[in-house]
Parts: C-alpha cells; sequence; structure tokens
C-alpha cells in the first residue's frame, strides 16, 4: 500500500501539473493566432513557432532589465548627493532602502498581477479538488506555496531583472542573473504566500459572483501600481515614487525585501551570509506563520463560500430592470440586458470600459510622445485620441458580443429573432456607450480652445461619424474572432482579429487628421463600405455559430469587390511601371489596363469556380440578354454627363481643372479603352462583385447608391457627379437584366457620348 | 406537424444521423430513444438551427428548420439537455427577458413569468442567479422558458435526465399537460420507462439510424415484452435484425 506522498514528490507532481497547464494554454493561444477557424484545444498541432515564444520571454526579461537600470540610476540621483559616482559597489544606506521600497512596489504589482490574473473569477476552485487526493492538509499547502513561488511567469518577470540589475551593480557582473534568481526565489516564496493567503481567505468568504467582481478591482489596481513602478524608470515621470523611496523609513532595510538588497549587496563574505541567514530566518518564519494561518482559515473544511448565493436585495424586488427607469430611450430586451449586465459584472464593466481608459491614459501620460500635453491644443490629435479610445473599448466590448453570450448562446437560437438583429442591437448599444469618451475629451477641448474653428468641428465631426462605422465592424470581426464556447478566459479572443481591427481602427486615424476633405470623404465611404463587406461576412457565418465544423457556402460578397478592386490598381500600377519606363502612351494605358483587368477576372474567376461558388456574375443573365436596357441607361446617364461637361465649360472651371491636372494625352487610344476595356473590367468589379455583393443584403436603392458612391470616388473629383449618376444607370441594367452585358453597354454608350462631346462640342 | 426529409449530418468522415425520414403528426408526444452517442441530440440541434444539415431538410410546420429558423421558433419550445444561462441574471430576469424575445409586451411577460415560475415551483430561487441553480432547478426553469410563448410544438433533449424523483415526476405531470392540451411534443430520451408512460409514439435511433418506429404495441414483437427489451434487442451490436417499420 502506498501512504500519504511526501512534501517533494507532490510539490514536483503539482509543479508539473502548472507547467504542462501552461504549456498547454501558450500552445493553445498560439494555434490559435494562426487564423485555423474553430480549433479543438488539447490537440498536440504544430511545433514550429515554438522558437518565438522562447525568444521572447528572454527579450521581455532584457527589455524590464534595462528599464529598471534606468529606475536604479533615477533613484541614485534623487536619493545620493550629485557630486558622488554611484556605481561604486556599496550601495547608500539611502540608496539600498531606495532600493528595497522599488523591490516592494514590484513584489506587490507581481502579487496583485496573479491574485488578479482570472483564477478568482472562476466558479471552480481547485484546492477543492486538491485536498481530496492522499496528500496530508499541512503538506498540500506547502506544496501549493513553493509550487506557486515557481510557477509565477509574472513574479518573475517582474522581480528577476530588478535583483539581477542590482547584483550586477553590486559587482556580481556575469553571474548576476543567476544569484538574481537565487535573491529573488524567497521573495516570491512570500507571493506565493500571499497568494494563497488571500486567495484561501476570499474564496471561502466571498460569493462566485463577488469574487468575480473583487477580481476586476484587483486587476485594475495591478496596472496602476505596476505604471507605477514602470515609471520609477522613466527619465521626467520618476519624481513622485523616488521621491516616496526617500521618505520611507529605515527600519525597511530590516525587513526581507531591505535584507534582500542589502545580501545582494554586501561585499564581506562573513556579513553577507549573516544577511542571508537573517533573510532566511525571517522568510521561513514567515512562511511557517503563514501555513499556521492557512491552517487555522481551512479548520472548518474546504468549502467556497456562498456557493448557493441570494441576491436579494432591495432592489431585485421591484419589478423588471430598468423598465421604467429608461423610459427615456426606448431599448430593446437585449440591450436592457446588456445593460443589466454592464451594470452588475465589475469584471464586464472593467474589462470593456475602465481598462481601455486606464491602458490608453497609462501609454499617453508614461509615453514620451508628448501627446498629451499636445492634444489639447491640437484638434487634430484630440480627435486622434478620442477616436482611437473608443476604437480601443470597441475591441474590448463590441468584439466580444459573441463572447459575452459564451455558452448561453443557444438561447439566442431559441428565439424568432435573427441573430444578425441581436448583433446589431448590441452594436447600436456600444456605439452609443463608447460615445461617452470623445464626447468627454470635446467637452475639455471646446472648453480649453478660445475660438472654436472649423477645423476643430470637423475633426470632431470625423470622429464621432467613425465610432458607430467601428462599432460595427468590431461586431462583425467578433464574429470570426471569438470562441464563446471555450471555457478559458484567455483562448475565448483570435487575437489576429483583433490586431486586424486595430489596423484598421489606425486607419481610420488618417480619415481624421488629412487636411483635404475630399480625401476624408473617400476614406470614410471606403470605411463604410468595408463595414458592410464585414458585416455580410459575418452574418452569412451567424446561422453555423455553434455547428463544430460545417461552413456556409462560398457566395458573392461584397469583400469579394473590394479586393478585386484593390487588386486592379495595384496590378494596373505596377504594369503602366513596368512597361512604360519614362514615358506613358496611350498604347502602353491599354495594354497596362487590359492586363490588369484581365488578370484580376482570371484570379477571380478561378478562385470562385475552386471554392464553388454561388452567384457568380454572367455576362448574359437568365432572361436573355436584353441589350436595349443597357442603351437606354446609356443615353440617359450620357445626357447628365454631356450636360455636366457643358456646364463645366460654360463656368470656366473645366479649363482651370485640365490645366491644374498631371494630363496625359492619350491620343486616339482614348477610344477603345473608354469603350470596349474600361466597361468590361469595369463592370465586372463595381457592378458584378461590389453591386451584386451588397446586392445580396441589401435593397436596390442602397446596394445602388454605395456601389455608385465607390465607383465614383476612384475617379478624380472633377468627374464624380456624372460618373455617381452612371453607377446609378449601370446598376439599373445589371438589376433589370441579371447579366454583364447590358451595364457594360450602358458603360460604352456613356463613354463614348463624353469622348466624343469633348472632341466636337468644345 | 414535424417532418425530417433525408435528414443527414456528417462530422468530418464520422457520420452522425444517417439520412433519416420521419413524420410527427399534429398533437402526437414522440419518444425519440436510442443509447448514449446515437445521435438524438445531433437531430433536436438540427431541428432548432443549431446544428446545419449535411443533406436533407428538417420541418416544423412546413417550414425549414435552417433557412427560416427565426420564423419556426414562432411556434416552437426548446430544452436543450444541459441548459446554461446568462451570469449574473436571476431566474425571474432569464424568463422575462426569454419572454419579451418572443415578442411579448413587458407586462404580459411579467404575468406569465410569475405564473409560470409558481407553477413550477420556483418561487423561493427567483432571486438566485440562475448559474447557481441545481440541475433539477435548471431543467425547470429551461422548461418554462419553453412553455412561455406557448408554442405548438415542444423539442425537448433529455427533460428529466439528472433529475430527482419527485423533480422528474413534476416535469413528467407538466409534459401530460402540455399533451393533453393538444401540443405536439418531440422528445429525446434513454429512459424508457419515461417514454412508455409519457409517450404516444417511439422511435429508435441506433449509430445515427432509425432503427425502429411506432406505438409501443407495435413495437412488442411478443405480448409481454417490455421497451427495454425491444430496445436492447434492437440496438444489439451484434444482432443484424432490424424491426423496420
Amino acid at each position: 500500500m502506498t501512504g500519504a506522498a511526501p512534501l517533494l514528490h507532490s510539490t514536483w507532481l503539482l509543479v508539473r501539473l502548472r507547467l504542462r497547464r501552461l504549456a498547454n494554454q501558450t500552445t493553445a493561444l498560439r494555434q490559435q493566432s494562426a487564423f485555423s477557424g474553430k480549433v479543438r484545444t488539447g490537440n498536440a498541432g504544430k511545433k514550429s513557432s515554438k522558437l518565438i515564444f522562447y525568444l521572447i520571454w528572454p527579450l521581455m526579461m532584457f527589455g524590464f532589465g534595462s528599464l529598471m537600470r534606468a529606475a536604479l540610476v533615477n533613484l541614485h540621483g534623487a536619493l545620493d548627493p550629485s557630486d558622488s559616482f554611484w556605481r561604486t559597489v556599496e550601495f547608500s544606506p539611502e540608496l539600498t532602502i531606495g532600493a528595497a521600497f522599488l523591490l516592494g512596489v514590484l513584489w506587490f504589482a507581481s502579487l496583485l498581477m496573479t491574485v488578479g490574473g482570472g483564477e478568482l473569477a472562476k466558479s471552480d476552485w481547485d484546492l477543492e479538488w486538491l485536498v481530496t487526493l492522499p496528500i496530508r492538509a499541512e503538506t498540500l499547502l506547502w506544496a501549493r506555496i513553493l509550487e506557486r513561488s515557481i510557477v509565477n511567469p509574472s513574479g518573475f518577470l517582474a522581480l528577476l531583472p530588478v535583483c539581477t540589475v542590482i547584483a550586477w551593480y553590486s559587482g556580481f557582473r556575469w553571474s548576476a542573473p543567476l544569484v538574481g534568481l537565487l535573491a529573488a526565489w524567497p521573495l516570491l516564496l512570500l507571493a506565493a504566500l500571499g497568494r494563497t493567503l488571500l486567495d484561501t481567505g476570499l474564496r471561502l468568504s466571498m460569493r462566485a459572483s463577488q469574487l468575480r467582481n473583487l477580481n476586476a478591482a484587483i486587476s485594475v489596481l495591478s496596472i496602476v501600481v505596476l505604471y507605477l513602478a514602470i515609471s520609477f524608470g522613466l527619465p521626467e515621470k520618476s519624481g513622485f515614487m523616488t521621491g516616496l523611496a526617500g521618505s520611507t523609513p529605515a527600519w525597511f532595510a530590516w525587513t526581507p525585501l531591505g535584507l534582500t538588497v542589502r545580501a545582494l549587496n554586501e561585499r564581506d563574505v562573513g556579513q553577507m551570509a549573516l544577511v542571508t541567514l537573517g533573510l532566511l530566518a525571517q522568510v521561513a518564519v514567515i512562511l511557517w506563520l503563514g501555513v499556521r494561518l492557512l491552517r487555522h482559515q481551512l479548520r472548518h473544511g474546504v468549502v467556497a463560500g456562498g456557493s448557493r448565493e441570494t441576491a436579494r436585495t432591495a432592489a431585485s424586488t421591484a419589478g423588471p430592470a430598468g423598465a421604467s427607469r429608461l423610459a427615456l430611450v426606448r431599448l430593446s430586451a437585449v440591450q436592457r440586458r446588456e445593460l443589466t449586465l454592464l451594470g452588475r459584472d465589475r469584471n464586464f464593466l472593467v474589462q470593456s470600459l475602465v481598462l481601455p481608459l486606464l491602458i490608453v491614459g497609462g501609454q499617453l501620460l508614461l509615453g514620451r510622445s508628448g501627446i498629451a500635453s499636445n492634444m489639447w491644443h491640437d484638434p487634430n490629435v484630440l480627435a486622434s485620441v478620442a477616436f482611437g479610445l473608443a476604437a480601443y473599448s470597441l475591441s474590448m466590448s463590441a468584439f466580444q458580443t459573441l463572447n459575452n453570450e459564451g455558452h448561453a448562446l443557444w438561447l439566442l437560437y431559441t428565439f424568432p429573432v435573427s441573430i444578425e438583429d441581436v448583433l446589431k442591437d448590441k452594436a447600436k448599444l456600444w456605439s452609443i456607450i463608447t460615445l461617452a469618451y470623445p464626447t468627454v475629451l470635446f467637452a475639455i477641448g471646446i472648453y480649453m480652445t478660445p475660438v472654436l474653428e472649423w477645423k476643430f468641428l470637423a475633426a470632431m465631426l470625423t470622429a464621432y461619424l467613425g465610432i458607430p462605422i467601428y462599432a460595427f465592424i468590431a461586431v462583425a470581426l467578433g464574429v470570426y474572432g471569438s470562441n464563446p464556447l471555450e471555457q478559458q478566459q484567455n483562448q475565448k479572443v483570435k487575437p489576429g482579429y483583433v490586431y486586424l481591427f486595430m489596423t484598421l481602427s489606425a486607419l481610420y486615424i488618417y480619415a481624421i487628421v488629412t487636411p483635404h476633405p475630399y480625401q476624408r470623404l473617400v476614406f470614410m465611404v471606403l470605411t463604410l463600405l468595408l463595414s458592410f463587406a464585414l458585416w455580410q461576412k459575418a452574418r452569412d457565418q451567424l446561422p453555423y455559430l455553434l455547428d463544430p465544423d460545417a461552413s456556409p457556402p462560398a457566395r458573392v460578397s461584397t469583400s469579394d469587390g473590394l479586393i478585386a478592386a484593390m487588386l486592379f490598381f495595384v496590378i494596373q500600377a505596377i504594369a503602366v511601371a513596368a512597361i512604360s519606363g519614362s514615358r506613358v502612351t496611350g498604347a502602353r494605358v491599354l495594354i497596362a489596363f487590359t492586363i490588369a483587368g484581365g488578370l484580376t477576372y482570371a484570379l477571380m474567376r478561378s478562385v470562385y469556380a475552386k471554392a464553388k461558388t454561388l452567384d457568380v456574375p454572367r455576362i448574359v443573365g437568365t432572361q436573355g440578354a436584353r441589350p436595349l436596357i443597357g442603351i437606354v441607361a446609356g443615353i440617359g446617364a450620357a445626357i447628365f454627363g454631356v450636360a455636366y461637361l457643358l456646364a463645366l465649360e460654360w463656368s470656366g472651371v473645366l479649363d482651370t481643372a485640365l490645366r491644374d491636372s498631371e494630363y496625359v494625352s492619350l491620343g486616339l487610344w482614348i477610344v477603345p479603352l473608354a469603350v470596349l476595356a474600361a466597361p468590361v473590367f469595369e463592370e465586372f468589379i463595381f457592378r458584378g462583385l461590389i453591386f451584386g455583393g451588397l446586392r445580396r443584403s441589401f435593397g436596390f436603392w442602397p446596394a445602388a447608391l454605395a456601389g455608385a458612391a465607390v465607383f465614383a470616388i476612384v475617379h478624380p473629383p472633377i468627374s464624380v457627379l456624372p460618373v455617381f449618376v452612371l453607377g446609378l444607370a449601370t446598376a439599373f441594367s445589371y438589376e433589370r437584366t441579371n447579366g454583364l452585358l447590358a451595364p457594360m453597354l450602358t458603360h460604352s454608350v456613356y463613354n463614348l457620348s463624353v469622348i466624343a462631346a469633348q472632341a466636337f462640342l468644345l | 406537424m414535424i417532418e425530417f426529409q433525408e435528414l443527414a449530418r456528417v462530422y468530418g468522415d464520422f457520420t452522425a444521423v444517417k439520412p433519416l425520414s420521419l413524420t410527427v403528426q399534429r398533437g402526437e408526444v414522440f419518444g425519440f430513444l436510442g443509447p448514449n452517442g446515437a445521435g438524438k441530440t445531433t437531430t433536436i440541434r438540427m431541428m432548432m438551427g443549431i446544428l446545419v444539415p449535411s443533406a436533407g431538410r428538417a420541418l416544423i410546420g412546413g417550414l425549414d428548420c435552417h433557412a427560416q429558423r427565426a420564423e419556426v421558433q414562432r411556434h416552437v419550445g426548446y430544452l436543450p439537455d444541459n441548459p446554461i444561462y446568462y451570469d449574473f441574471l436571476r431566474g425571474r430576469e432569464i424568463l422575462q427577458f426569454v419572454a419579451e424575445m418572443h415578442g411579448l409586451p413587458p407586462a404580459e411577460a411579467q404575468v406569465r413569468t410569475r405564473r409560470l415560475l409558481a407553477e413550477f415551483g420556483l418561487e423561493d430561487v427567483v432571486d438566485e442567479f440562475a448559474v447557481n441553480y441545481s440541475m433539477g432547478m435548471k431543467k425547470k426553469l429551461g422548461l418554462a422558458c419553453a412553455l412561455i410563448h406557448d408554442p405548438e410544438v415542444l423539442i425537448l433533449d433529455e427533460p428529466i435526465n439528472g433529475l430527482d424523483p419527485r423533480a422528474a415526476r413534476d416535469v413528467q405531470d407538466r409534459l401530460k399537460q402540455a399533451a393533453a392540451e393538444g401540443k405536439t411534443i418531440f422528445m429525446s430520451t434513454h429512459l424508457l420507462d419515461m417514454a412508455e408512460k409519457v409517450c404516444s409514439r417511439v422511435g429508435i435511433i441506433h449509430r445515427g439510424e432509425l432503427v425502429a418506429t411506432g406505438t409501443m404495441a407495435e413495437l412488442r414483437v411478443n405480448e409481454d415484452a417490455s421497451l427495454e427489451e425491444v430496445f436492447l434487442q434492437v440496438t444489439d451490436e451484434n444482432s443484424a435484425q432490424v424491426l423496420a417499420p
């Protein structure tokens, strides 16, 4: 028979279990980032990118180490007399206490990070399971503390660099990392004890929902403390913390923190042994007392507090939540539920609204960009910060809509409401909530601006308009980027999609800061279309959300059109550059255009054939070619175009426009280009894919207007209006014939008429 | 009322449900029996539009369960095998929310919520967060959610699995009452005595294939064979005999 497991063996088993779990977590995280769709975790998967992971850790350690070096330099500058050379091996008593204080702040930050790391928020308590194993309670507690002192990534990240730096300047040089590790370990033991005492005590006394809320508060506090620790190492920002370090009382040198610094710094071997012994004795006594306290905490057994919680409060009997209070705004049931959760679940509140503020605010205050001081003087910077903050918040809130449904997602499938409508409700709600950040910032900005300029209003308006657009983009990308059924909090999000959202948000900053109104308009139209396209893709996905391995059939989408248009412009630019050399001629432009159009067409068709895509646009529709419709629509658009041309000529605008533009004479080549090539290729992309893709989700008019707007803005500003009308006319032809031939004819007739008018009437 | 037309589902290489055709008439209580992993839950999830059929389709009231999911849910109440609810919401609030999502005006939703909670004996726990409910209470709350909009069809996945005897009896009584009101009930179970007590007709699914359907009387090979014996016989790995309807 086997008896109770001894301490070392059980510690080893626990450590191995934790490390295995940590490794599984990081493996799963890496697999997710590869856009690999629905990953079943637990598989070993590919082992290719492990190297990167092992490279990142030392890099982070090194980065933090250099920050800690700066922190020590700053402490020396603040605490020691200005003429003393600080790289003496012997620290002054003031610097010793200051360094101990720095160590203390880092220790506290690491403690908060581990406690607020999310374990408390989970309803399962691993100790409840561990006590059922054949280990004596005393052994189990010791093993738990030992295990937590070893498997503690954030603790190592916080303490190892600073201990190494202190060891380095105490003369250990290249053995400093090893000595630093030895010095950090007693402190990590104390951190493990603190963590165990805290989480055991909290688990025993608080209910699951309270724990989640407390977890949120601790995670916020940990970030604040970490910022304070980091500020030690920043030039011009370290004053506050070094000031505190300076007023730390002398007895701090006798705490484990002070003794650690002294043991590292002591040159005399006998003295050093004595200090080290003192440190170890202190740690041992504290640990022993801690374990006593733990035994006392667990004297009634390992039973989580309030597993059956009652939430009876005065408010709870008041009837349906918020029904009367929010009568001002008519909120849907989904929106009301979301607000109720936001009000109750501090974790949710902190994650979605407070954390963005802290992180962006912290970056601005601690960073060296000077944005924090500039933004009140430059409306573009203010609007960019406001939008950035809102976008960051959206990535934590709107992006997470599906994850917030979590395992209760099935409920949505039992309602006679489309999932899309539910998501729309949520996107609207989050765009309204997120508007709060820019509103506060702009209010301050307006208060601080002596004269309100147009520039301010334009930047403000652009930022405001961007937020609802990006709320929809966030929800749409969130459909792809979340794993609502995943148990592990850190595996619920696929990081690639978050980065994609952040990149797209960063692009919008360009629309805010550009000085040209037309570029701003172009950018906003494109962003709007992008949000449509992404939403459509997400919408196709919705019936398949809970399906582990089926995916929607491929259909022509607006996003295909956007990709094809980009492809077309890029290939054309490359082809023009490749064949023209120094001189651009009409023939060469025609060839480049045809190459780009042909390649794009061939690529898209082959992709569609491979994916067996439905509704690929055809040249001749199901009801026959019906060329007359195309020609009539073309004549209609041509009348408008020629009239517009004559009006421009009459007002004299045309001459100025032609003089100012870098006009390339294409000669007679313009005729085949405009009458043949352009209609064929542009109709495939703009009508077949973009308008056709939009039409799948919208009525004729919204699709036609949006498609025409995109078609118009890729043309020069002077021709936007007639090209927009042409876009509508071709959309009409395509709609009526369901084939591309008619809109091609419309396009041809229009182009021919305008060229003829330019040649003969002007 | 419920119709499967060659409904099938594969997961990669694994065939969970082989082409399945079946009709359940209005007012029938149909028991969908089978061993664990036979394809019962997969079939039910396809009826709910949660899973997408690989081939064929499921119809309820003539509407396609995948293509017209939202429309179908107007007439359907559903209880999953393991109902999971939103954290931080009380049982009462969840039921109220479900009622409002079904389009009931808030006042009416409140009245029905109160009535159903009383009916299921959940008044004592209405103010507790639903995630903390015991399995029995969760199932009762789920059944209340399924009934709140007074649907014509009930789709229930293992309705009394994991319940204590009293709770199981409560649920069975409530189901009999619903059947008496003329509701069509489609429920999966592997608890045979329950099927014998409640169902008017049963189908036995084994390895994704419907191997027997009929009333209790039709399924019995001889006079005193119990449903259990029939079940064991048709789901016997070694027996090639299939009791085709």
